[in-house]
């Protein structure tokens, strides 16, 4: 168990650069999500730690040792792959017990090692099989196995539930933070999906354009996005996102947009008047009630709830996520608000940086909502 | 709507039938009859340029079979086929994972590589020829030039030299095949196969062994059996570098054949040769049929 540190690291292929100046300080036993759309560098983050990359400047170290120099099988770490990477021609035990062979294990003690790990998997019963005669989730778990076998400093695990259907992607989900509450190893998650990252990680490093936008618990990084492109893409349905400017005048600001004026939420001093961008989240949107006057264009149910789009004026869409006990019909007009409290306020720019204070609890009584046309 | 399956059924089996006929006539016309017919050739004693024959049964066989001649050609047979084959798979393999780097110059290597396998036979046999030269030939010049040799060698009239020469440019001719299909294989390995042994703690030599061997068993399979057969059968190669000389001592079961077919005119004992060559060919096959069988079946 150790904690990984990245300290100005940046990664280069030619003239691209899919890292820039990567700080990132992981504690021993986390489990850490590095999450962004594709491109975003977090394989190449995680392919870096692994040795599998070579950082072209910066420092990457594992508990207090720098690994720029190690090779992969010398850092003390294991990896479990999006394709699994098992080796077709051997058993699952075989597949299992190769990094304890490599490393010199004596046969007598890898039968007993390879054996506790399938206990543990749930695997006894396939050791004698081949990878191709496993299902998706029964590969993984074999690839999971060879991680845990060893019992490494530091698990990396890339995109590992990509591959497997949705049942049992949520099954592994489960499994993977239990594993990770036993074994308490230090785990850097790589994924594109939100919700893995979400429901499993102590903390999500999220990443764009090669730059870390944000490090932070889950329920933060939901509730006070860092800045405009953590907001949008946090959250399914998306935050709704609404370019404006926001003015002050007394003590008050607000944010002005075609058709819309709101009190802003309490902001951080180093905001200034100018171009700007209102956040809510569609949990935030009060539909059936509020000074704005809307058109229902698309209504989403999925069971429990209703996903409704509203046409807001010429050329605003508001996502608003309602119970399912209101139907509410494509065309119908509706008035809806803003919960203010649940807003929040972005610099300009597609990753400006987030204005209001944040505020991590939901707020319970209802906000008054201060809406104009 | 069942009887209306069946005539769906019918007609898409007679399309079949029709989509394959002209395939199995020529099939016939090009394999089966020449197959049959050195059969039923290899039951009569048969002199070649009048092709008048009388039968003799099984005499053909008896008599081959107690020939020191066939015996020693299926001998050298069997050197030249293990040896030159040995060679090609070890060069081909080699020069494969070389080209599966990235290396300066990959593409055009690449294709370089296939030269000796495209260019004809008889020039390549011209080429070597000249090469192996005892008075002009630049092996025997060079060697002599860095003191190896205080005389110049003869290649390909004395033996065991004959049999290495003729090994070592059935090598070269024939292993860019190999090259071509182990590096179409290599090509496919999934780099995460090696990321991860990387991270399991294996070396290069570990990786060889437990990530690309493995997965270049099937199609080596596959290559060795294919190029047993081919080399087993080889002809012009042979005839046009040694003739099966030094007397017979390179002679293999295709020189054999051909010598008592044109030159002692007896077609009928050469189509008995032939037909043995097949049996002794039959068994590759049947290796190789079965191996491609039970990889359809995984």
């Amino acid at each position: 168990m150790a904690a990984v540190n990245f300290d100005k690291v940046v990664k280069s292929f030619g003239a691209f650069t899919a890292v820039h100046g990567l700080d990132l300080a992981i504690d021993e036993g986390e489990f850490v999500s590095l999450l962004g759309p594709s491109g975003c560098g977090k394989t190449t983050t995680l392919r870096m730690l692994a040795g599998l990359e070579f950082p072209t400047s910066g420092e990457i170290s594992i508990g207090d040792r720098v690994v720029n120099d190690l090779a992969p099988g010398e850092r003390d770490i294991a990896m479990v792959f999006q394709s699994y990477a098992l080796y077709p021609h051997m058993t699952v035990a075989q597949n299992i017990a190769y990094p304890l062979k490599k490393r010199g294990v004596p046969k007598s003690e890898r039968g007993a090692m390879v054996q506790k790990t399938a206990e543990l998997l749930q695997l006894t019963e396939l050791l004698s099989r081949k990878p191709r005669q496993l299902s998706g989730g029964q590969q993984q778990r074999v690839a999971l196995g060879r991680a845990l076998v060893r019992d490494p400093k530091v698990f990396l695990l890339d995109e590992p539930l990509s591959n497997l259907d949705a049942k049992l992607r949520g099954y592994m989900r489960v499994e993977l933070v239990e594993l990770h509450r036993r074994l308490g190893r230090t785990m850097v998650y790589v994924t594109h999906d939100q919700l893995e990252a979400m429901t499993m990680s102590d903390r999500i490093a999220v990443m764009e354009g090669g730059r870390l936008q944000q490090f932070a618990p889950p329920t933060e990084v939901y509730r006070a996005p860092a800045n405009r492109f953590v907001a949008g893409f946090i959250g399914t349905p998306a935050m709704n996102l609404i370019d404006g400017e926001i003015r002050q005048s007394g003590g008050t600001w607000q944010f002005h947009a075609p058709g819309l004026t709101l009190d802003c939420p309490p902001l951080l001093d180093s905001a200034r008047p100018g171009p700007a961008c209102l956040g809510i989240r569609p949990e935030g949107v009060v539909f059936g009630s509020g000074p704005i006057e809307g058109v229902v264009q698309v209504v989403e149910q999925t069971g429990h709830e209703n996903i409704v789009v509203a046409r807001i004026g010429a050329d605003m869409r508001l996502t608003g996520r309602v119970g399912a006990e209101r139907v509410w019909q494509a065309g119908e007009t509706v008035r809806c608000g803003i919960d203010i409290d649940r807003a929040h306020i972005f610099a300009a720019g597609a990753a400006g940086e987030r204005l209001n204070r944040p505020g991590l609890r939901p707020v319970e009584a209802p906000a008054v909502i201060k809406a104009a046309r | 709507m069942q009887a209306s399956q069946t005539v769906l059924e019918r007609r898409y089996a007679a399309l079949g039938l029709l989509l394959i006929a002209p395939t199995v006539l020529v099939f016939c016309a090009v394999i089966v009859y020449p197959l049959v017919s050195a059969i039923y050739l290899s039951l009569f004693s048969i002199f070649t340029p009048t092709l008048q024959g009388e039968w003799v049964g099984l005499d053909n066989y008896r008599t081959l079979l107690a020939k020191d001649e066939f015996w020693s050609s299926l001998v050298n047979n069997l050197i030249w086929t293990v040896g030159t084959l040995t060679l090609q798979i070890l060069l081909g393999v080699g020069m494969a994972l070389v080209l599966h780097q990235n290396i300066w110059f990959r593409s055009l290597a690449r294709s370089l590589i296939l030269f000796p396998y495209f260019i004809s036979t008889v020039v390549a046999v011209l080429v070597w020829k000249w090469l192996f030269n005892d008075l002009y030939g630049i092996l025997n010049h060079l060697m002599l030039a860095v003191g190896m040799i205080d005389m110049p060698v003869d290649y390909l009239g004395t033996m065991p030299n004959a049999m290495i020469s003729v090994i070592l440019v059935g090598a070269w001719k024939f292993f860019p095949f190999v090259v071509i299909a182990v590096l179409a294989r290599l090509q496919t390995i999934p780099d995460a196969l090696y990321e991860a042994a990387r991270i399991d703690g294996a070396g290069p030599i570990a990786r060889f062994f437990d990530v690309t061997l493995p997965q270049l068993r099937d199609v080596l399979v596959v290559i060795i059996m294919l190029r047993a057969i081919w080399d087993f059968k080889e002809f012009d190669m042979i005839y046009l570098l040694t003739g099966g000389g030094p007397i017979t001592s390179t002679q293999t079961l295709p020189l054999l054949v051909y010598k008592e077919a044109f030159a002692l005119n007896q077609m009928g004992m050469a189509a008995a040769y032939a037909v043995v060559m097949m049996l002794i060919m039959l068994v590759f096959m049947i290796v190789y049929i079965r191996r491609t069988r039970q990889e359809a079946d995984t």
